[in-house]
């Protein structure tokens, strides 16, 4: 058995994956919070590119909402950890996963980066006449970072195996529950082959 | 119904017009509703607390009508591509009757309060929970949509 297969035939995992319910629900959860807390950090970058918000202060957007949208990460993280651990067999090859997860980890970098020099200095950016470079450059990359992070989201869902010849016979069997089943059993199961929904598999 | 059809075509031939649209959908509504959730926050007395609401939602107003344009359109384009799929979904006319009630709702109630002088703090946080509620609603419906 492969890390990823003993990874999502963990109890609660399995439970979340053969769910009908549980699944979307964390997914939605998901998307929730990069709509809500995602656009805070998309506000957040318009303000410091001086694209508009330019009567409330940088001080007032960086710092008010900073606590809600480490909150708001935070559940969008451990959400996205939760449906990649329930479906780790198909997200392991997944090359767009990895990518998302480059990006992840430079998002982490931008941050101990800016954070000393833009995000924790955000009076002297108000009392600066025009909005500083660094302040700007730190916009513009959190931007193309957020953007390819979600971007790579979705493609995910996209991505396909190479198809390796399986014997037809078989049917792939697991435990849930204290029980096994068959997996193919439902059909409408098997057409949520990408993670993300049955209306993914277009072709 | 040709207009329909080409867009439908247009979008099941390209390999990557699909995804695409969906990635300017949630860009968009990444856009919309941060730009909503701000003037909420506030509205519950959750962030920029020295600002007034209605000096926010003069700010975010604009960007909310352009996340919305573009919502809408990358939304009616996606839609085309296997409309008798969206009209036979459960999900599908929930997601609109409440996307229809969450645009009245916006543009009514939720202007008029956020603009009110001083509104009574407890009817802020009501029109501010009520506005969050029927946004985040629509998210969920489009996931929804997907397996029901």
């Amino acid at each position: 058995m492969t890390i990823a297969e003993s990874i999502q035939n963990i109890d609660f995992l399995t439970a979340i994956r053969e769910s009908a319910l549980v699944y979307p629900c964390i997914l939605s959860t998901h998307l929730t919070c990069i709509a809500i807390f995602g656009g805070m950090i998309l506000v957040t970058d318009l303000r410091l590119l001086g694209l508009t918000y330019k009567g409330l202060t940088i001080t007032d957007v960086v710092t008010t909402f900073r606590p809600w949208k480490r909150l708001g990460g935070l559940i969008m993280i451990v959400m996205g950890l939760l449906l990649a651990a329930s479906e780790a067999e198909k997200y392991v090859p997944n090359p767009f996963f990895w990518t998302k997860m480059v990006i992840l980890g430079l998002i982490g970098v931008h941050a101990l980066i800016f954070r000393p020099i833009v995000y924790n200095q955000t009076e002297e950016l108000d009392r600066s006449p025009v909005i500083p470079t660094k302040a700007k450059v730190a916009a513009i990359l959190s931007l193309v970072l957020w953007t390819s992070m979600f971007t790579m989201g979705r493609l995910i869902a996209y991505w396909e195996p190479p198809v390796t010849p399986a014997p037809q016979t078989s049917i792939r069997q697991r435990e849930a529950f204290g029980v096994r089943v068959a997996l193919d059993a439902n059909p409408a199961r098997t057409l949520r082959t990408p993670p993300y929904g049955r209306l993914a598999p277009r072709r | 119904m040709l207009l329909q059809n080409a867009i439908a075509d247009a979008l099941n031939n390209t390999e990557w017009a699909f995804p695409l649209a969906e990635c300017f959908h949630i860009g968009g509504f990444a856009v919309g509703l941060g730009s909503i959730a701000i003037v909420d926050f506030r509205m519950l007395n959750l962030g920029l607390r020295h600002e007034t609401t209605g000096r926010i939602l003069r700010y975010a107003e604009p960007w909310t009508l352009f996340a919305l344009v573009f919502v809408i359109f990358s939304g009616i384009v996606l839609f085309l591509s296997q409309s008798d799929i969206y009209l036979a979904n459960l999900v599908f006319p929930l997601k609109m009757y409440v996307l229809v009630a969450a645009l009245i709702y916006n543009f009514t109630i939720h202007r008029k309060v956020a603009t009110m002088e001083n509104p009574p703090p407890a009817l802020s946080k009501i029109v501010a929970i009520v506005s969050l509620l029927l946004w985040v609603a629509i998210v969920w419906g489009g996931i929804f949509i997907a397996f029901f």
